[in-house]
Formats: C-alpha cells, sequence, structure tokens
C-alpha cells in the first residue's frame, strides 16, 4: 500500500521551551481512517494543525505525497490535498451564501469557472447538501453548517480529510450526520480519514487508532487492540468506550464473554447468548 | 435581535437578481443623486422617486412588506429629524405654538428623503447577495490598484463582516442573557452606568471575536487562500440586456425628477 | 422552592403572522426543590426557551399560563426579577466565555454587586471564597489570578462560581459537560453532586446526552413540540420505548439494551446505570445457569 502522509520525528514547542508534540513519528495508508485520541490538551489539535503546514515542526518532518509541509514552495501542494475540518462551524465559513462559500478553496487554487461549478456540484452532493446551494449557511443546523464545511474542504479534491474535533460541537442528530457524511466518502471516494476526537465511541469505527498523551503516542493500533487496555486508557485520562466498558465489567465479574467486542450489535448477541434459557 | 433585515439577502429568482451587480451599485448611487436633486417642498420629485421603488420592487419579486420592513431599524432617526425641524425650524409663518410652515414641510421633505433612499438601499440588499455586493464595489473600485491600494483585501474584509453580523448578534444575545443571569442591569441607571454596564458584554465578545478570526484565518489558510494572486472568481459578472433596461429607467427617473423640479420653477414665476 | 407551570405559552415573533413561531405550547411541568432534574428533547423541542423562563430571561404575563418559582409569581407584573435571579443561578453553555473582569476574584463577585449591595467588604470576601472553594479550587492561589490565564476546565469553574456566589437555590445548567474530555467530564459530574448535596437544592440540567441524564437524574422531562412528552423517573421515562421514539431522541446505551433484550424475551430490571446493568446481567446469569442445572438434574 502506498503511503499518502508521512510524519518523521516531528516535534514542536510554542514558546520554544515546553514541547507540546515530542518526536512523534507515523505513518498513513491511502484510504485509512485513522483516529487519533487524547484528552483535552494532550497535543493532538497541534498535531491537526502540522498535517497541512498551518504549523511547521521545529525538528522532524512532515511530507504528503512526497510534498514537505516545511517547504514554502510545496505549502500549497500540502494544503491541496490536506483538508482540515475544524471544530466550531461558524468560524470556517467564509461566505454568506453555501455556494459561494465551497466556491473560496477553488478560487484561491485559481481553477477555471466553469470546473468551479462541478467541483462545487460534486462537493455539495456528496454531503448530501444539493438543495442548500442558494441558502445562507446561518439558516442551517450545526450539523449542516460542518457538512458545508466539509464540502468547501472538498472542492478542492484533497486525498486526505483531517477532522479536528469537527462534530465536539454538535449535537447527537449533527453528529450522526457528519459521521456518515465521513464515513461514505472514506468508502465510496476513498478518502483517507484522519479524525481527531475525544469521543471514545468515534474511534470504533477506525482502521487504526493512535493515542497521544503529553505529545506522545503511547499507543497504536486498531479499536480492538487499543480498547483491551483499559487500565493504561484510564491511567492518561481516557474511558473505554460504553460497550467495552459494559464487556469489562462482565468480563471482570467472572462472565464468558467475548472480549474483543465494539459494537452495540456485537454486545447484544453476546449477551443473548449469555442469558437465552436452554 | 434577529429582525434586522437590512442588508439580508432575499433568496429568490427575478430580472433585478439577475442584474450585474455592479451596474444595480451604480444604479443606485443614480437614484440616491436623483432623490437629492429633488427640489425643496417638491414633492412630485419625490413620487417618481416611490414610483422607481415599485418598479423596481415589482420587478425584483421582493414582498413589499419585506422592504418596507427596512424603515422599521431607522424609525428613530426618521422621527427623530421630523422632530427637530418641527420644533426648531423657525424660518417661515407660525401655524401654532412654535411650529412654523416651514419646518413642517421640511419635516415631510426629510421624511420623504430619508425613507427613499433607505428603501432604494435594502432594495440592493435584498437582490444582491453581500459576495454580489463586494465583487462588484471590488470591480467598479479596481482602477484603485493603481494606486496601491488594496481592493481585493478590502471586499474580502467587507464579505467577511457581512457573514459574521448575525453570527455575532446571536453571541451577543447569548452574553446578554448570560450575564443578566448574574444579576448584571442594563436598562436602569443614567448613561455613564448604562455604559459601564456593556463592559462584561464587550469584553467576552471582543475575546470570543478574536477567537473566531483566529480560527477563520487557519480555515482560510487551510483552503490555500494567499491574496489576490492568480485566483479566479466563480461568479462571473457579465452585462446583460437587463442592465440595459435598468439604466434607461434610472436615466428616465432623473430626466424626470430635473424636468418636474424645472416645471414647477416655471410654475412658480 | 417548587418549580410549578400551568399551561405555559411563548411564542417567538408573536406580533407577526409569518414570522411566528411556537416554542411552548402549553407546558405543564412541577419540579420540585431537591430534585436533580434533567431536561431533555431534540434541538427545538423548547427546552431552552422553558428554561430561560425560570429566571425571567424570557419574561411571561398572565395571557401566557402560569409560572411560580417558589413564592415569585413571574405570571405577575410584579415579579421582582432581580431577587429571582439571585435564587436561580442559570450557568449556559460554554460559560467560559462568559468571563470578563481582570481577577478570578472580581469575575465572582460580580453577581455580588447587583443581588446584594449592602454587603460589606468582608462579608462578600467571605461569600466569593467560599463560592469558589465550593468548586474545587484553590481560593489563595487563584483569587488574584487573570481568569483569561486559567485552564478550560478552571475557567469552567470559576464561571460556576460566579453563578454560585449569590447562594441560589435553584441551579440550571445548559449542556453542562459540553467540550470536556472524559476525564474532565467525570470530575464535573461529581462537583454536580457534591453541589448538589452541599450548597443548592435543585439542580436542573438541559442536555443532548442521554447516558449523562440517566445516570445522574432522579426525575427527568422529555420536551417535544413545545410540550413535556413525558415526566418520571429515568427508568420510567426510557423504559416508555414507544413515546422516546415519537420525540425522536436516542435511547441511552443501557435502555437501548434492555430493550433489545426485552424483545428477546429476556427481561433485565435495571436503575440505568452501567454499573447496575453489569450487576444485573451478572444476576440473570446466574439464574440461567441455576435454572439449567436443575433442567440438568431433571
Amino acid at each position: 500500500m502506498e503511503k499518502i502522509l508521512k510524519v518523521e520525528n516531528a516535534s514542536f514547542s510554542y514558546d520554544k521551551q515546553n514541547k507540546v508534540l515530542k518526536d512523534i513519528s507515523f505513518e498513513v495508508e491511502r484510504g485509512e481512517y485513522i483516529a487519533i485520541i487524547g484528552h483535552n490538551g494532550s497535543g493532538k489539535s497541534t498535531l491537526a494543525k502540522l498535517l497541512n503546514g498551518l504549523l511547521v515542526a521545529d525538528s522532524g518532518e512532515v511530507t504528503v505525497a512526497n510534498f514537505s509541509a516545511k517547504d514554502k514552495k510545496s505549502l500549497f501542494e500540502v494544503r491541496k490535498r490536506v483538508g482540515v475540518v475544524f471544530q466550531n462551524p461558524d468560524n470556517q465559513l467564509v461566505a454568506s451564501i453555501v455556494e459561494d462559500d465551497v466556491a473560496f478553496g477553488p478560487e484561491n487554487l485559481g481553477i477555471e469557472r466553469k470546473e468551479i461549478g462541478e467541483r462545487i456540484d460534486f462537493a455539495l452532493k456528496a454531503v448530501g447538501m444539493e438543495e442548500f446551494r442558494k441558502v445562507s449557511p446561518t439558516r442551517l443546523s450545526g450539523g449542516q453548517k460542518q457538512r458545508i464545511a466539509i464540502a468547501g474542504v472538498l472542492a478542492l479534491k484533497p486525498e486526505i480529510l483531517v477532522l479536528d474535533e469537527s462534530t465536539a460541537m454538535l449535537d447527537p442528530q449533527g453528529r450522526k450526520e457528519v459521521l456518515e457524511v465521513v464515513e461514505k466518502l472514506n468508502e465510496e471516494e476513498k478518502v483517507t480519514v484522519i479524525a481527531i476526537t475525544h469521543y471514545m465511541e468515534e474511534a470504533v469505527r477506525a482502521d487504526r487508532i493512535l493515542v497521544i498523551n503529553h505529545g506522545e503516542i503511547v499507543m497504536s493500533g486498531t479499536p480492538k487492540e487499543v480498547f483491551a487496555r483499559a487500565e493504561e486508557l484510564r491511567e492518561i485520562g481516557l474511558e473505554l468506550p460504553p460497550v467495552c466498558q459494559i464487556v469489562s465489567g462482565l468480563i471482570k465479574k467472572g462472565l464468558q464473554i467475548e472480549k474483543e467486542i465494539l459494537t452495540e450489535e456485537e454486545l447484544l448477541e453476546a449477551l443473548c447468548e449469555l442469558l437465552q434459557k436452554n | 435581535m434577529k429582525d434586522v433585515s437590512f442588508g439580508q439577502y432575499y433568496p429568490t429568482q427575478s430580472f433585478v437578481h439577475k442584474m450585474d451587480a455592479r451596474v444595480k451599485i451604480l444604479l443606485i448611487i443614480a437614484y440616491i443623486v436623483g432623490v437629492f436633486l429633488v427640489a425643496s417642498y417638491h414633492f412630485l420629485g419625490f413620487g417618481a422617486c416611490l414610483l422607481f421603488v415599485i418598479i423596481a420592487t415589482i420587478f425584483s419579486n421582493v414582498p413589499f412588506s419585506k422592504v418596507l420592513k427596512s424603515i422599521k431599524g431607522i424609525l428613530f432617526i426618521i422621527i427623530f429629524s421630523a422632530i427637530i425641524q418641527i420644533f426648531f425650524n423657525k424660518s417661515g409663518k407660525v401655524i401654532w405654538w412654535i411650529i412654523t410652515d416651514e419646518g413642517l414641510l421640511n419635516a415631510g421633505f426629510i421624511v420623504a428623503r430619508i425613507t427613499l433612499i433607505v428603501l432604494g438601499a435594502t432594495l440592493l440588499t435584498l437582490t444582491t447577495s453581500p459576495v454580489e455586493i463586494a465583487d462588484g464595489i471590488e470591480s467598479l473600485m479596481s482602477p484603485l490598484k493603481y494606486i496601491k491600494f488594496p481592493v481585493h483585501e478590502f471586499a474580502l474584509i467587507m464579505s467577511i463582516a457581512l457573514r459574521f453580523i448575525p453570527t455575532l448578534l446571536d453571541e451577543i444575545d447569548r452574553i446578554i442573557k448570560a450575564q443578566k443571569a448574574r444579576g448584571a442591569d442594563f436598562e436602569s441607571g443614567n448613561l455613564f452606568k448604562r455604559a459601564k454596564a456593556l463592559v462584561p458584554v464587550l469584553i467576552p465578545l471582543l475575546i470570543s471575536s478574536f477567537r473566531r478570526a483566529d480560527e477563520l484565518a487557519d480555515a482560510m489558510d487551510s483552503r490555500c487562500y494567499a491574496g489576490s494572486k492568480n485566483r479566479t472568481r466563480y461568479k462571473k459578472m457579465h452585462l446583460t440586456y437587463r442592465d440595459l433596461l435598468g439604466f434607461i429607467l434610472t436615466a428616465g427617473l432623473i430626466t424626470g425628477v430635473v424636468f418636474l423640479n424645472g416645471f414647477y420653477v416655471l410654475l412658480v414665476i | 422552592m417548587r418549580i410549578v407551570a400551568e399551561e405555559l405559552n411563548y411564542v417567538y415573533s408573536e406580533k407577526s403572522k409569518k414570522l411566528a413561531v411556537h416554542a411552548l405550547n402549553g407546558v405543564n411541568l412541577t419540579i420540585e426543590a431537591g430534585d436533580f432534574f434533567g431536561i431533555i428533547g431534540k434541538t427545538g423541542s423548547g427546552k431552552s426557551t422553558f428554561v430561560q423562563h425560570l429566571n425571567g430571561l424570557i419574561p411571561t404575563d398572565s395571557k401566557h399560563g402560569k409560572l411560580t418559582v417558589g413564592e415569585f409569581v413571574l405570571s405577575n407584573k410584579k415579579c421582582d426579577y432581580k431577587a429571582l435571579r439571585a435564587k436561580v443561578g442559570m450557568v449556559f453553555q460554554y460559560p467560559e466565555y462568559q468571563l470578563f473582569a481582570e481577577t478570578v476574584f472580581e469575575d465572582v463577585e460580580f453577581g455580588l454587586k447587583s443581588f446584594y449591595p449592602n454587603l460589606t467588604k468582608e462579608e462578600k470576601e467571605v461569600m466569593v471564597k467560599t463560592a469558589i472553594e465550593t468548586v474545587g479550587l484553590n481560593y489563595e492561589e487563584i483569587k488574584d489570578k487573570s481568569p483569561f490565564d486559567l485552564s478550560g476546565g478552571q475557567k469552567r469553574r470559576v464561571a460556576i462560581a460566579g453563578v454560585i456566589v449569590s447562594k441560589p437555590e435553584i441551579l440550571v445548567l445548559d449542556e453542562p459537560v459540553a467540550g470536556l474530555d472524559p476525564q474532565g467530564k467525570k470530575e464535573f459530574i461529581s462537583l454536580l453532586h457534591t453541589l448538589h448535596k452541599t450548597t443548592v437544592k435543585t439542580i436542573i440540567i438541559v442536555s443532548h446526552d442521554m447516558n449523562l441524564v440517566a445516570e445522574n437524574c432522579n426525575k427527568i422531562a422529555v420536551f417535544c413540540d413545545g410540550k413535556v412528552a413525558k415526566v418520571g423517573t429515568p427508568k420510567e421515562v426510557f423504559t416508555d420505548y414507544e413515546n422516546i421514539k415519537k420525540t425522536g431522541l436516542d435511547l441511552p446505551l443501557i435502555a437501548f439494551l434492555t430493550q433489545k433484550l426485552q424483545e428477546k424475551g429476556i427481561e433485565i430490571s435495571t436503575n440505568l446505570t452501567l454499573e447496575n446493568f453489569i450487576k444485573e446481567v451478572f444476576k440473570k446469569h446466574e439464574e440461567v445457569k441455576a435454572k439449567q442445572r436443575e433442567g440438568g438434574n431433571r
């Protein structure tokens, strides 16, 4: 598989003294769905900004499809490929009409008019917001605004979509909408996804989880592998997703239950098997 | 708080909506000049301007109530200027107490003038999205580029400001409520006290605006923003027959006003 | 203080026929003193509008139903809002964004100045100190610091201190744990329980987080289309599956699991907390095992 993103020994500090990120290294394959989890202040949002060159590592290297984020000349090549969706939907929309906002990115790249129109069609369709094309974003719900923000990034045709706590300010309905869109993009459009979050439930879906604490990657593996280390997670201020909490509670009580359960459905099945009388 | 209709775009399909923003801006300027050209005490000229607004509204598919609502927002200013004229204009014949005929006429004149100007400007903002207005102004101002005026940045700042007005109004509403819940009182006391009471609103607002600006800058950078260089435009402005018609109508209006003014002068003689 | 709402109505832009939005359509609800009360409902169900009535941020009158909070009759025109607001504290979503003063002390003191203008400096100091310590912060260490230099969690605590400083009997919190990470959330919930035990009689939380209200509240009201669709204990509310579905809400995880198990003929009775569910499953399992043994013996 092709490595689309490489982070090699990246360190960063805002004040030249306290390192927010310490010697971070990881690689991401094309089409992967990665979740980066950590508590508030663990450095995970700083990492997001390193990935598209909003911040430049003090030492080490971030490369996207062989373009260095450090190099001013290739910065745009990096940003074109790494789209970032931030936390507050209100603070990333620049225009008062949905289609004008989606057009903002392609306009910056100097793309021809006709193609911008096509990209708006594509991006709005991908997030299921075609009918809101001429609407003002202020009239939309939080989840819808965030889908427009995703469309604005998709119009740049990125290869990697970085979600920097993009669901944190949404209600359950909005969160569901956004996650469904992201999942669809990952599956159908083969967009590589890097989701930065502290909602453990959202990490369950990932192919791989990176756990970050005090600016270091302390765990890495599939959700099953990571969530099997409940004690360590708790020590760094993280909780298992509720489903896994139930499973680990039952195991502690001495019940025979599959250890690697992640979803509600799997849990339900296991419980039925456990409690069925016959 | 959210009832501000001034500056709110009314999305629909219409003749006026499809006109070139630059032309609309120029026409509005011409219209405002027209309103100012109407000679004192001469209300026929205003009639012509009103007719112009009515025709334009019909062609814009915007309900009249929407256009009229804009006056509500400046009602205070209108009443205030009328009162000043009525009570403080000392020239002319005294009709009753200190009120003179000239004062009354002047008041009517000023009310008509402000109302007509606001109606016209509202029609522009109702039929032209903020982005189009900003683009239009940018295009009209583009000759200024030669004297190194940052036209593009200026236009972008303007459209972002327009975009954030509703967001900030919501925010102000929220902060006011939060401070009221902690006992803040914005309604009583003298002017100085009231101004002081606003500090707990203004500081959080300022801080949050800076935070928003920071995040917006990051979001814009992430979407490859790098100034006006090599930038293309999705919405291209081009002149159509509609713009020509608009021109003719406005030209007619101004000629009408001038003509009616002259007619009036002749009558007096 | 007891809260009683009878046929409470509220319409946004009431005078305009086109823009009028009916936010509350006859709310009937009683919240007893001492409750740890949860209010849930989808965005736009009227729950925020309702709680903003409780301290008069949205004023009401006798034409729009009746609302009393303790001895205050809010539907009466002469209601003293200032005195009411001292007794009904309200914490909005992301309260840390309302901090404004130069020092933590001044910020927390803000409410006292207008609620109780006759207090002496010493009296105020004692009240501010109590409030700051109640939210779990070190008074001496923090009082002269700028609130903007604190961490996110500390800021939120200072904001809460600024509300409880006037010794309210009722504390309303809108999405109190939004934006907190798991550890911060846990600590904050335990702070709410401490407040409930020591300082404020009644706590009302408004939230989208079904697990949060199911695990922490003794009573819950479900809002839907400007009305109260259901009131009861978490168990009563979340086992009324039909009703919850109608209001468009998700079930908390435990209620979801019990419902699905019930459909398969497995009855588990729980109070909807995680620990309790695990215990009950274990119990059930023992029963099943015992029965199987019986069957085997026969």
